[in-house]
C-alpha cells in the first residue's frame, strides 16, 4: 500500500473530528468509526496469522495521526520519530496478545500515549523545541481566518511567532494535561475515547481539560498583552 | 477582546495540526521501520528468534489454547515437578552407589583370606575417601598377578580396650 494514499484519509478524519466536534451527534461518529474498526479488525487478524504486509498497512494508516499525537506532546521532531518507531515495534510484538476488547485505534493510541508519557518522565526538563514547519494550507483554514480577523494578537503575530507561543504554552502544562489537551483540541477526540486511552474516567478527562484550559489562558494572556515580544 | 476564552484556545490549538514534518517523511517512515526491525532482529539472540518462529508456527496451526496462560502455567508446574523429582532421586542414587561399592571392595579381601577381622577392618577401609580406594584399585591392577598388600594397624581396633592406665 502506498503511504501517500493513506495520508489524506487520516487527515480528513482529523479534520472531520476537529471541526465542530461538540455539535456532532454520537450516531454520526459511530457510523464513521464502524468501517475503520472493521478494516482494522481484518488487518489485525491478518497480522496475527503472520501476514506482515497487513501490519504495514496499519503502520501507514496510523503514522500521521500518531505522529501528531506524539509530536504535540514532545514538541520535538527527532524524539517523535524515535518514539513512533518504538511504538509500532512494540505494537507488532504485542499484537498476538491483542484480543479485540478495545478497538485497534484505542489500543495503539494507548501504547503511544503511555510510551510518550514514560519518555517525558525520563527526559524531565532537559529538552529543546524542534518544531516542524507550519503547512501553508493554514492560510486557507476557516478558523485561522476567523482568528486573524477577530483576535488582535493572532492578527499581529506572524505564523512562526504564533507557533512558538503555542508550543511554549503547551510545554508549561504537565505531561498528563498536555496529553488530554492534545487529544481533545488538536486530535479532536471525544472525551469517552480519551478516557479509554488513558484508562481514567470521563470526569477526570473533563477536569484535566478544564484545568489545562485555565492554565493555557493564563500563559496566552501574556501573548495577548504583548503579541510581538 | 480582552482575553482568550475556551473556544478561542481550542481554535488556536487546532491550528497546531498544520505543523507537519518535511515532505516525504511519512513515505519513508515504513522503510525506516523495516530497517530498524531488521537491525533489531540481527541483534537478538538465536534462541529468541527460534522461540518467535515456534510461536508463529503454533499460531498458524490455530493451537492458541495450548499457548494460553493456564496451559503455560500447567506446563511450568509439570516441568517443575519433573525437575524436583530428579533432584530428590539424586542423593538416593549416590547412596546406592556407596552401598554397592562397599561390599564390592571388601569382598575380594575376604575371599583372599588375608583379613580375618572382617567387620572392624572393613568399616575402617570404607571410611576412607573414594579417591584412595580408586588408587588402591589401580595399584591392584598394576601389580598383575601379585596379591594386594594391605597395611593395617598393628593392633586391631576391636581388641583395644577403651581405657588404658
Amino acid at each position: 500500500m502506498n503511504p501517500s494514499i493513506a495520508l489524506p484519509s487520516a487527515r480528513r478524519i482529523t479534520d472531520l473530528l476537529s471541526s465542530g466536534l461538540e455539535t456532532r451527534g454520537k450516531s454520526k461518529r459511530t457510523a464513521m468509526d464502524q468501517p475503520r474498526t472493521d478494516e482494522d479488525q481484518q488487518l489485525v487478524a491478518r497480522t496475527q496469522s503472520g501476514d506482515a504486509a497487513a501490519f504495514d498497512q496499519l503502520v501507514v494508516k496510523y503514522t500521521p495521526r500518531l505522529y501528531g499525537l506524539v509530536y504535540n506532546m514532545t514538541s520535538n521532531h527527532e524524539d517523535t520519530n524515535d518514539l513512533l518507531q518504538d511504538v509500532f515495534s512494540k505494537a507488532y510484538k504485542a499484537i498476538r496478545g491483542f484480543r479485540g476488547k478495545s478497538s485497534f485505534y484505542t489500543w495503539i493510541h494507548s501504547i503511544a500515549v503511555n510510551m510518550t508519557l514514560n519518555f517525558l518522565k525520563k527526559r524531565g526538563r532537559r529538552f529543546h523545541l524542534s518544531l516542524d514547519d507550519v503547512d501553508a494550507s493554514i492560510q486557507n483554514d476557516k478558523e485561522f481566518l476567523e482568528l486573524t480577523q477577530t483576535s488582535s494578537p493572532v492578527r499581529e503575530a506572524d505564523l512562526s511567532e504564533l507557533q512558538k507561543r503555542l508550543n511554549e504554552a503547551m510545554m508549561k502544562l504537565s505531561d498528563e494535561h498536555r496529553a488530554v489537551v492534545t487529544m481533545f483540541h488538536i486530535q479532536g477526540m471525544p472525551h469517552a475515547e480519551i478516557s479509554k486511552i488513558l484508562h481514567v474516567s470521563e470526569g477526570t478527562v473533563r477536569s484535566r481539560l478544564f484545568y489545562a484550559n485555565r492554565q493555557l489562558q493564563n500563559y496566552l494572556d501574556e501573548f495577548r498583552k504583548n503579541p510581538v515580544a | 477582546m480582552d482575553e482568550f476564552n475556551d473556544n478561542e484556545i481550542g481554535k488556536l490549538l487546532r491550528l497546531k495540526k498544520y505543523e507537519q514534518p518535511h515532505p516525504g517523511y511519512f513515505d519513508n517512515f515504513l522503510h525506516e521501520f523495516h530497517r530498524r526491525q531488521r537491525d533489531e532482529l540481527l541483534r537478538e539472540p538465536l534462541w529468541k528468534i527460534f522461540l518467535q518462529r515456534a510461536q508463529d508456527f503454533m499460531f498458524r496451526l490455530n493451537v492458541r489454547s495450548l499457548t494460553s496462560y493456564p496451559a503455560a502455567v500447567a506446563a511450568i508446574v509439570v516441568c517443575a515437578a519433573i525437575v524436583s523429582l530428579k533432584i530428590y532421586q539424586g542423593p538416593e542414587t549416590t547412596t546406592n552407589v556407596a552401598k554397592q561399592n562397599r561390599p564390592a571392595f571388601t569382598a575380594p579381601a575376604n575371599v583372599e583370606g588375608e583379613w580375618t577381622l572382617a567387620s572392624p577392618v572393613a568399616t575402617r577401609v570404607t571410611a576412607q575417601p573414594i579417591r584412595r580406594l580408586n588408587e588402591s584399585v589401580s595399584t591392584h591392577s598394576r601389580n598383575g598377578g601379585t596379591p594386594p598388600r594391605y597395611v593395617l594397624d598393628s593392633v586391631p581396633v576391636s581388641y583395644d580396650t577403651a581405657f588404658r592406665f
